[in-house]
């Protein structure tokens, strides 16, 4: 029997309600974020920066400690794309050896600070009361204490390797996280289905990672990527003061500080650095910003 | 009959706000069987959903338990530690709530969520834990089931979330279920579906229900026994045919005249209620009903009546009782 137009076909219908393409809240994410093209730009420069800080741990133009590879200061050539630096040593190599350290800084901040910041937060939200109270005095505090300043003594106290500057930053930059899984946490907790889930006799630890965990994660990827060029840019910044990573490792930073005093001779060994460490934190904005949009409920289009 | 799986007795469970304490559930006391289904009615506010919170001790703060025993096969829950208690809480008695959209998580699927409710007492391991879901969704008749537990709960319709929020509840086959206004959030049609499945599977499981509703035809569809809640007290509790035939507090009689019949005359007015149900921090003295109460006497504005046996089975907090009050007709309006 031929249907009447406009009449669903009942073989479409499972159940009381018309089936549907299975999307997953992750699934319909992506869909957004791929509609953003400033943010898909973004993902594919950071994809770039990735490959390039992965080739470069096995192969790089020229070994990047070697002076003397390239007369000192040479401008750009078919030779040294980017030139030299104010030892001769090919900045290129040293360029995508320092993409190597920026990435593990930002990104391995925010694995401890995500870690962190979960774990507090959500201790704090979910108990509330005196635990509560703890904590968010302890964020307070160091909210008031000068980020630099911790980050100096730490580094200066645990030394200069790339682990040590890490865990100083996130030392440094853990709160932000916290604080905003705290409030996903006390937010969370209210809703009917944790009531439900406790009325099941679900165990703490289980309401916590299963049922509000899974809720807050959009939030806390947004907010570990804007995490990850602030992370990559303090970096940046206590290696070109010199307190960075051991010289003469490549960041982004020190790399900026060394042709410094060359800026009029040599304009392309300061340029190189902060083009790369620009773009690069521009990269990760946007991204965080497309984010943003695409993991927020409220803009379903 | 057989002794009571769940007594309540005295029950006062208070909140401690800002403004004054606020008396939620002040000296309930009730009996439930195995396998029965008590309906507890009542306007909103009146304590209904705190009475059953309670049971489970899932009053939040600054709400507490501050008086009674609740006393499920003999022991008292109030006394038992916050970890026993959480091993009893969806094994032994079971809630479902009133909006089975909130009370979902959207970022999970159904068929894991169902699993989640196994999982919290450990009853089974992964392997069965999935044709387990799929069994209990098909038990409440959720249409392709198997393929159904991989959806989310916003890819389902209002009614067929209910089932599965009941599927959760009946997960670890408990030995009672609390459905909290389970149907209020429903279109009328799926309301009737929802009613079958609990009247079937309260058949068939012989799983007690204790049914929280304000809506009358929802207990008349379902129950066996109603308890009439007002101001957080009892007013009314018996059989229902025999409440609804012969109510004897002025406030069932009430509630069941504000009932839209198609057999009356379509010329009578409805009667509602009139005014509000009173303020909990500082209620009425004397019987918490009478500022609304057509039939009040003297007495009512003085003493608190206690619940009095009115008829088999039946009993009601009033001074007066409907029997009186319309033999003699006139409401003794301003008593």
């Amino acid at each position: 029997m031929a249907l009447a137009p406009g009449v669903a076909n009942p073989q479409e219908y499972v159940g009381d309600t018309v089936a549907r393409e299975q999307t997953s809240l992750w699934a319909d994410a992506w869909r957004r974020l791929r509609r953003n093209r400033l943010a898909l730009v973004a993902t594919v420069f950071i994809g770039f920066v990735l490959l390039v800080a992965i080739i470069s741990v096995f192969w790089t133009p020229y070994p990047i400690y070697r002076e003397s590879v390239a007369p000192t200061y040479e401008g750009l050539s078919s030779q040294h794309l980017l030139g030299a630096d104010q030892a001769g040593r090919d900045i290129l190599s040293r360029l995508a050896v320092g993409a190597q350290i920026s990435l593990e800084v930002g990104v391995g901040t925010q694995i401890l600070v995500v870690a962190f910041g979960i774990l507090v937060g959500l201790t704090a939200g979910y108990y509330r009361g005196i635990l509560d109270g703890v904590i968010s005095t302890v964020i307070n505090i160091f909210y008031g204490i000068p980020s630099l300043l911790v980050a100096l003594l730490m580094v200066l106290l645990l030394g200069r390797g790339l682990d040590k500057i890490i865990i100083a930053i996130a030392a440094t930059s853990w709160m932000d996280m916290a604080r905003l899984v705290r409030g996903q946490g006390l937010a969370l907790r209210e809703r009917e289905f944790v009531e439900a889930a406790r009325a099941g006799g679900a165990k703490a630890s289980r309401i916590i990672f299963r049922h509000i965990l899974p809720n807050a994660l959009g939030p806390i990827i947004v907010q570990a990527t804007f995490g990850v060029p602030a992370a990559i840019l303090f970096e940046a910044f206590l290696s070109f003061l010199g307190l960075g990573v051991q010289p003469p490792a490549p960041s982004w930073g020190s790399m900026a500080a060394d042709g410094f005093q060359a800026l009029r001779l040599a304009p392309h060994i300061v340029l190189a650095p902060a083009l790369a460490l620009s773009l690069t934190l521009m990269a990760f904005n946007f991204l965080g910003d497309g984010l943003r949009d695409a993991l927020d409920p409220r803009q379903k289009r | 009959m057989a002794a009571p799986i769940l007594q309540v007795k005295d029950l006062k469970t208070q909140f401690f706000t800002d403004d004054g304490v606020v008396k939620a559930v002040n000296g309930v006391s009730f009996d439930l069987y195995p396998g029965e289904t008590l309906g507890i009615v009542g306007e909103s506010g009146c304590g209904k959903s705190v009475t059953a919170l309670s049971i489970l001790r899932l009053v939040q703060e600054p709400g507490r338990i501050v008086n009674g025993q609740i006393l499920f096969k003999g022991d008292d829950l109030l006394e038992l530690s916050n970890e026993e208690m959480r091993e009893l809480r969806g094994k032994d008695i079971a809630m479902i709530f009133q909006d089975p959209l909130s009370s979902l998580n959207p970022v999970l699927k159904v068929g894991f969520q169902v699993e989640e409710a196994m999982f919290a007492h450990d009853r089974v391991n992964k392997k069965n834990a999935l044709s387990r879901a799929i069994e209990l969704l098909k038990q409440v008749r959720i249409p392709a089931a198997s393929s159904r537990v991989k959806d989310y709960p916003h890819q389902f319709s209002g009614g067929m979330r209910q089932r599965v929020m009941i599927a959760m509840g009946l997960a670890n086959k408990p030995s009672i279920l609390i459905a909290d206004e389970p149907t209020t959030a429903l279109d009328v049609t799926v309301q009737a579906q929802i009613l079958e499945l609990l009247r079937d599977l309260n058949r068939d499981t012989r799983t007690a229900i204790i049914m929280i509703t304000h809506n009358m035809g929802v207990v008349a569809g379902l129950c066996q026994r109603v308890i009439v809640m007002y101001a957080g007290q009892i007013v009314e509790e018996g059989p229902v045919h025999q409440i609804f035939h012969n109510p004897q507090h002025p406030y069932t009689w009430s509630l069941l005249r504000s009932i839209p019949r198609l057999d009356s005359d379509r010329h009578d007015r409805l009667l509602s209620i009139e005014g509000l149900p009173p303020d909990l921090i500082s209620p009425p003295r004397g019987c918490k009903f009478n500022p609304r109460c057509q039939f009040r006497i003297d007495r009512c504005l003085r003493e608190d009546p206690p619940l009095l046996d009115v008829g088999p089975d039946q009993r009601a907090a009033c001074w007066v009782t409907m029997d009186r009050a319309l033999k003699h007709k006139e409401p003794a309006v301003g008593g």
